[in-house]
């Protein structure tokens, strides 16, 4: 009777632990609490404002815009109350402004580079400075955000540009061998013509499926035990589905920009090397100008340290920082640690350059 | 209860060396398979997967296409490359109100900074202030 009486604990026990387990694998959790409002739109791309909580004279004066990359929601930057970048700098004072590119529809698959930095940054920008009263600005720009936001800085380095964050930036693609998705995308393996021909924009299945793949066993099975493991610890719970909400809400790439990334940056590396040419317009990292902090996460997977080293050798800014970060690709801004180490870094920098 | 408790007090955990056994099997098994695919086998293995895919897949995409085409001209509805066509034009026409919405924001500055404008903006004089004690 005892051994039963046991048995029917355990089974009870790992009844329970399966259904917390698989809530917390399907269930969707509310993110992006912090209130902002919608100031401009164009096309899918929207500009959002973070309603500020301190008064005007305790704010910073140069507004900050932040960048994320065009095949992710970037809500990862505000992912829940507690633990978003966005919310610590709120009540840091900083006027706080959100570019978000939506997601491309089959009618954006030709969207290049040449668009988002020209067409859509420059007029984000100019709303941005009529509504902040000001000729300054600080940007953020993280992972693709970042080569955003650096080709904007060279090609419109008069634009007032004052300070300038890459966070993880791909930008240098010369060190094949330490690049993994230089391998994948090389024109001996990969025909990108023939996969925009057959999906127009590039899905963002494949994409994340890319991202994934480069460490299978962490993502499609370790991460799994962790949560496993840490059923009862409510607050590691919390944390995975926040994280596993914005992981699985994929955005497609449009067929443009993908092209250009993989021709003109995976196998020609044509930013580093000075030769890529966004609009007619040669983008040269020697015009840039602006105060630049450089974030590297030092084991970052998907950008490599490799590719962010270089680009202080070529600007010509005065004012300039690399910092590198113990951590991965998205675990230095959102990771657990994140708001003792990154933020707080930003912070110090952006603090003074921004009165 | 006793025999729950190891020694130093802590609660006795029969998995506990299973886990340990399996985490290390799992890291080296997650080392292995993060150097696999930094190969150049990797690479060709997979292209040739998805050119493979879109090999096999393009005719029936054509056909799929082609009869969805047919059946929504047949119906008289607009097709996917109407709608797109329309979005298209949407995005211009929004970038069309962008630069007007540039252009008076232009206009509003330099009205703003017009002297008389600004004396325009000064609170009007004490006369034109209600009386006090008026209802």
């Amino acid at each position: 009777m005892a051994e039963t009486a046991v048995a029917e604990d355990q089974f009870s026990a790992l009844a329970e632990k399966l259904s917390t387990f698989s809530k917390a694998v399907t269930t969707k959790v509310p993110i992006a609490q912090t209130p902002k409002q919608l100031v401009w739109t164009l096309n899918k791309a929207k500009l959002y404002r973070y309603i500020p909580v301190l008064p005007k004279a305790k704010r910073h004066p140069v507004p900050l815009l932040m960048v994320f990359a065009l095949m992710n929601r970037p809500y990862v930057l505000d992912l829940r109350p507690g633990h978003s970048f966005v919310e610590f700098m709120v009540s840091q004072g900083y006027d706080l402004y959100l570019l978000d590119w939506g997601s491309p529809g089959p009618e954006d698959k030709n969207l290049k580079f040449d668009d988002y930095t020209l067409e859509y940054m420059p007029r984000a920008i100019r709303k941005m400075k009529a509504i902040a009263e000001v000729e300054e600005f600080s940007m953020l720009g993280w992972c693709i955000g970042a080569i955003l936001t650096t080709v904007y800085a060279a090609l419109r380095a008069d634009d007032g540009l004052r300070n300038l964050i890459l966070l993880t930036a791909p930008l240098d693609f010369s060190n094949k061998e330490g690049i993994t998705f230089s391998k994948w995308v090389d024109e001996r393996y990969f025909d990108v013509d023939k996969v925009l021909a057959a999906m127009g924009n590039m899905p963002g299945e494949m994409i994340d499926y890319g991202a994934r793949a480069l460490k299978p066993v962490d993502n499609y099975v370790l991460n799994y035990l962790k949560l496993w493991d840490n059923l009862k610890n409510p607050q590691v719970v919390a944390a995975w589905k926040a994280m596993n909400t914005w992981v699985t809400d994929n955005v497609p790439l449009a067929g443009g920009a993908f092209r250009q990334l993989v021709v003109d940056l995976y196998r020609n590396d044509r930013l580093m090397r000075g030769e890529w040419i966004i609009r007619g317009e040669r983008v040269d990292l020697s015009r840039i100008r602006a105060n630049l902090l450089t974030v590297i996460a030092a084991e970052d997977h998907i950008t490599p340290p490799c590719q962010s080293e270089k680009i202080l050798s070529k600007v010509s800014s005065k004012d300039k920082e690399l910092f590198h970060i113990a951590g991965g690709h998205i675990g230095i801004m959102a990771g657990s640690a994140a708001h003792k180490i990154t933020w707080p870094h930003i912070e110090r920098w952006l603090g003074p350059r921004s009165k | 209860m006793a025999d729950k408790h190891a020694a130093n007090g802590q609660e006795f955990d029969p998995m506990a060396a299973y886990r340990e056994m399996r985490d290390t099997y799992m890291d080296a098994w997650a080392k292995t398979m993060a150097e696999a695919v930094k190969t150049e086998v990797y690479a060709k293995a997979t292209g040739t997967m998805l050119d493979t895919y879109l090999s096999a897949s393009s005719p029936f995409r054509e056909i799929m296409e082609k009869t969805m085409l047919q059946t929504l001209q047949q119906l008289s509805m607009p097709s996917r490359a109407d709608f797109i066509s329309l979005a298209e034009r949407l995005a211009n026409v929004e970038m069309k109100l962008d630069d007007m919405d540039a252009k008076l924001d232009q206009i509003e500055k330099s009205v703003a900074k017009r002297p008389s404008a600004a004396r325009r903006r000064k609170p009007a004089p004490a006369a034109a202030k209600e009386p006090e004690g008026a209802s």
